[in-house]
């Protein structure tokens, strides 16, 4: 086929305008599962690799560009259950990791308000598809309804098991629905996803604690296997004089009482101790109670705040003040109420393990702040005992646990992580469990490589600013404490945002046996992502290692390009005189193993 | 014998330039470049109103330094996006990267607009800078009313200099947001007294809550409800330190970045020194940043000398004072550093 033929065929399948087109692709899908394909994706795509659930974010960000809202709102679920609900309080592992964010590339892609845009613009009427296997006969106990739960619950039910969720509370969701405030994650967006995951058939139970109405042993002889995700909640004491006061509060308690509609006293100044993202929720929630001067505090600096930047800007917005460099001494009160908080100052210092850093009270450094309520959110850690007294902790796993048909997932393995983390924990999980019963691997993990007639981006692209996200004005956050704050992209904005993508799931090969060495794709590449290569280094676990570059002709074995660094601009397709640049779509997915 | 050292100074103000001075004389031999985001050599801040006004020329703005150009390669106009402490490498925006075998960061800092008032940056005009100045200067002289967000001394100068070219100004004074000290009740009383007299309202304890175009001209409202119309509308926010390029690289930063009293970072061989730093004060106990040329100028003198393997501790500046509106304010770095760094990190240039 000629190029021409080509370039008219693919104008004719996708009536686009703005597309470039290679000429020579892959003939047809392969699904790989060679550990250099495996290491190409991983490298490549470092927002796929950064996300603890492996979603398949250029894929579904393409989906939003074409305005395939509902297939983006399905690539998501097949990894994450909860996408309306994660497109707003996810803690964005993959922004972190975006290439737009490198230094000379300018802002991360707002991959968690594009995740949020395809659950808001997807029909209303959009078909849920979900891939049943034939029911199994087995039963298992889900035990806690919070992210990993839900994961677990969903996933044992699509693999053909019958699966009874035990919540403690009134409500399913745990975190979600009483840790998670208003004004951040609406209620009614969380049940809709969540009832997407009942109505497949799971029988939830609220109101059951397992370890005092059930006991985990009875459990475990109703059911073929017990899966325990029951969170952390063991609040983290600070160990201080004054913390038994009543107007200083755990961060999760005063989540849990804000949420359910009550209004515990703050009064004017407040100081939350903690840098996290309850810390920031517990502060912002003290705003809406009518604190006029909330000040979050910590250890280490801000920098080591465990929120993401929005966050931060937000509670910044709000009027909060932030605080490094301190922690508490003891909490100061007169006739029984709290007056303010004793202080130290702090010092960074240098640790022998990661995270490497740490900090110290400066001795003699002793300060005031006045206070009429202190928040301490230091987190929660897992409390087993409470499930059951058996259980100490130390064997608890997501691949199985000491008693035979025992599971564990989230956080009450991993201690306090984020929403993400347990989602992928519970499918994980959900897995293990379904090879204890079925004594089968059923799924296997493999790339797909397509062939991809288009290089799917232009140049102009990449000088689209980051697209902001709309939110509220401070006036209409005051009048309703639990007013959602940010209200989501319009079409356009989605699409111009969606736009600044480099698709790094795209891969850019040049074929060595056509190349003529006339170097045009390197003199036109924008960025230094056309290589001449000596040598391609193997690592030992078989992934390709660092390339070995040459500027000497005669060492050259080839023109590469480097697809960490390649934008996806098409320039080197269009010029190339041979047509021996090739597109390449590669995916992570999930492949039935035959019997 | 030529070594193969080479000092980069990431700035060009009085720290800066005056660690470019102290390298420059105690090491002959050492390449040494100084790179900065402002497209002129040093210049006197506190003149740029009157600049503005035309009552001070460009030539007189500028600061005679003691840098040999044919020494210290200046690189102005160029902006760090990033430094790589692991192998001592910075990039710049253009995408070029410089190696150094040690560094001075003495980037100053940035207007510190609250968050509150990020909504409507877009229609604010700043002064905090040459260029500032310079695309400035010809819409000032234009514009007939003004209204200014104030918030540090540069603001009160700024609103004088209007009312002596006869423009019509309105000012908001909000104390808690005041840089660099938080103004008290008699301070804020002899502002207004001062300025009224001079045709200037001033709209004390108040703040601008929105600021909308319409026509070419902007229609501001303040959180206690008044509403005026202005041709411009200037915030004087103060700054704070300039320091996102060397986040998330491995050097302790809070709301500067940390320093010992030897102006030592925690990465060997980088020093920090001027406003973007925060530095650890024995007597205080804690890390606190500074305020006033005169501080400015002998932290890049120390950090320069220390970086040559001297260890000395910095020591504060002689005391400064302000003369706000018949209020004497004094300030040093040592001082009130609980009240305020925690939200507008200090640094002001007060060269006068």
């Amino acid at each position: 086929m000629k190029k021409n033929d080509l370039y008219r065929k693919t104008v004719k399948l996708s009536q686009r305008e703005d597309k470039t087109y290679s000429a020579r692709s892959l003939k047809q899908i392969i699904y790989s599962s060679d550990a250099r394909d495996f290491g190409q994706v991983a490298k490549s795509i470092p927002c796929q690799a950064a996300c603890p659930a492996a979603t398949n974010i250029p894929g579904y960000i393409r989906c939003i560009y074409e305005k395939r809202y509902g297939r983006a709102y399905e690539l998501n679920r097949i990894c994450n259950i909860l996408p309306g609900v994660l497109g707003r309080i996810c803690s964005r592992p993959c922004e972190q990791a975006c290439r737009h964010g490198s230094p000379d590339e300018g802002d991360s892609v707002a991959i968690c308000h594009l995740k949020r845009a395809c659950a808001d613009l997807k029909s209303p009427m959009h078909r849920i598809i979900e891939g049943f296997y034939a029911p199994s006969g087995k039963s298992v106990a889900v035990v806690g309804s919070g992210p990993a739960g839900l994961a677990a619950a969903h996933e044992l039910t699509l693999l053909g098991h019958r699966v009874s969720l035990y919540e403690s509370e009134k409500k399913p969701g745990g975190m979600l629905m009483y840790g998670i405030p208003e004004f951040r994650l609406p209620r009614d967006i969380l049940m809709l996803e969540i009832e997407n995951i009942l109505r497949l058939g799971v029988t939830l139970k609220t109101g059951t604690k397992i370890g005092k109405d059930i006991s985990l042993e009875s459990l475990s002889k109703d059911h073929d296997a017990v899966v325990v995700t029951a969170g952390c909640t063991a609040p983290r004491s600070l160990g201080i004089e004054g913390e038994n006061l009543e107007q200083v509060y755990n961060g999760l308690d005063f989540m849990k009482a804000v949420n359910a509609g009550e209004k515990p006293f703050v009064g004017n100044k407040v100081l939350v101790i903690g840098g996290g993202f309850t810390a920031v929720d517990c502060a912002r929630s003290s705003v809406r109670l009518g604190a006029s001067d909330v000040r979050i505090t910590m250890r280490k600096t801000v920098e080591y705040m465990r929120v993401d930047e929005h966050e931060k800007h937000e509670a910044d917005f709000e009027g909060i003040r932030t605080q490094g460099l301190v922690q508490p001494k003891r909490i100061v009160s007169e006739n029984g109420k709290v007056t303010g908080m004793e202080l130290y100052h702090t010092k960074m210092e240098y640790m022998d393990r990661p995270p490497w850093r740490t900090t110290v009270p400066i001795e003699n450094s002793e300060f005031f702040l006045p206070a009429d309520s202190v928040i301490a959110a230091l987190g929660q850690t897992p409390s087993p005992a409470n499930v059951s007294q058996t259980l100490d902790g130390s064997d608890i796993c997501e691949s199985g646990c000491a008693m035979e048909g025992l599971f564990a997932a989230g956080d009450f393995v991993t201690g306090s992580s984020d929403v993400i983390t347990a989602i992928a924990g519970g499918r994980r999980c959900a897995h293990s469990v379904d090879g204890f019963l079925t004594g089968k691997k059923r799924k296997e993990t493999v790339v797909r490589l397509e062939p991809h007639e288009s290089t799917d981006r232009s140049r102009s692209f990449d000088f689209i600013p980051l697209v902001g996200m709309n939110t509220l004005d401070l006036d209409e956050r005051m009048k309703s404490a639990t007013a959602e704050v940010e209200s989501g992209f319009t079409e356009e904005q989605a699409e111009e945002e969606a736009k600044r993508c480099y698709l790094c799931n795209l891969k850019y090969e040049i074929d060595p046996l056509s190349c003529i060495y006339c170097s045009a794709c390197i003199d036109v590449a924008p960025k230094d992502c056309i290589k001449m290569i000596a040598k391609v280094e193997i690592n030992e676990d078989g992934t390709f290692g660092e390339y070995r570059e040459t500027r000497n002709w005669n060492e050259a074995v080839s023109i590469a390009i480097d697809n960490e660094r390649c934008i996806r601009c098409g320039q080197c397709v269009k010029v190339c005189p041979m047509d021996c640049i090739s597109v390449t779509k590669t995916e992570l997915i999930e492949l039935d193993i035959e019997e | 014998m030529a070594t193969d050292d080479h000092y980069v100074i990431i700035g060009n103000g009085p720290s800066g330039n005056r660690a470019g001075e102290i390298l420059q004389a105690n090491d002959p031999e050492a390449r040494i470049t100084i790179i900065s985001d402002e497209s002129v050599p040093l210049y006197y801040k506190h003149k740029l109103t009157s600049f503005i006004a035309g009552y001070v020329k460009e030539e007189d703005l500028m600061v005679e330094t003691g840098l040999d150009p044919d020494r210290i390669r200046m690189r102005l106009g160029q902006c760090v996006e990033r430094i790589d402490p692991e192998n001592s490498r910075i990039f710049l925006r253009h995408m070029e990267k410089v190696r150094y075998t040690r560094l001075i960061i003495a980037a100053g800092g940035r207007p510190g607009l609250p968050q509150s008032m990020s909504a409507f940056s877009d229609h604010l005009s700043f002064l905090s800078c040459f260029r500032d100045v310079i695309t400035q200067k010809e819409p000032v002289n234009k514009a007939e009313k003004f209204f200014v967000i104030g918030g540090d001394l540069v603001g009160f100068r700024f609103v004088k200099m209007l009312a002596a070219m006869e423009k019509e100004v309105c000012m908001t004074l909000c104390p808690e947001a005041f840089w660099p000290f938080e103004l008290k009740p008699d301070m804020t009383a002899a502002v207004c007294r001062n300025l009224e007299p001079l045709g200037i309202e001033v709209l004390a304890n108040d703040q601008a809550a929105s600021v909308a175009a319409q026509n070419g001209a902007y229609n501001v409202t303040t959180a206690n409800g008044e509403a005026r119309q202005a041709d411009m509308v200037f915030a004087f926010p103060g700054l704070v330190p300039n320091i996102s390029f060397a986040a998330g690289q491995g050097i302790d930063m809070d709301h500067g970045i940390l320093v010992d009293e030897y102006l030592r970072t925690n990465i060997d061989n980088i020093y920090a020194c001027g406003s973007c730093a925060q530095i650890y004060n024995p007597k205080l106990k804690t890390y606190a940043t500074s305020v006033g040329w005169p501080n400015a100028v002998i932290q890049g003198e120390t950090a320069a000398l220390n970086l040559l393997g001297e260890n000395r501790v910095i020591e504060p500046a002689p005391r400064k004072f302000f003369e706000l509106e018949g209020v004497r304010v004094r300030t040093s770095w040592w001082e009130d550093v609980d009240d305020i760094s925690e939200r507008k990190p200090v640094n002001r240039d007060t060269h006068s």
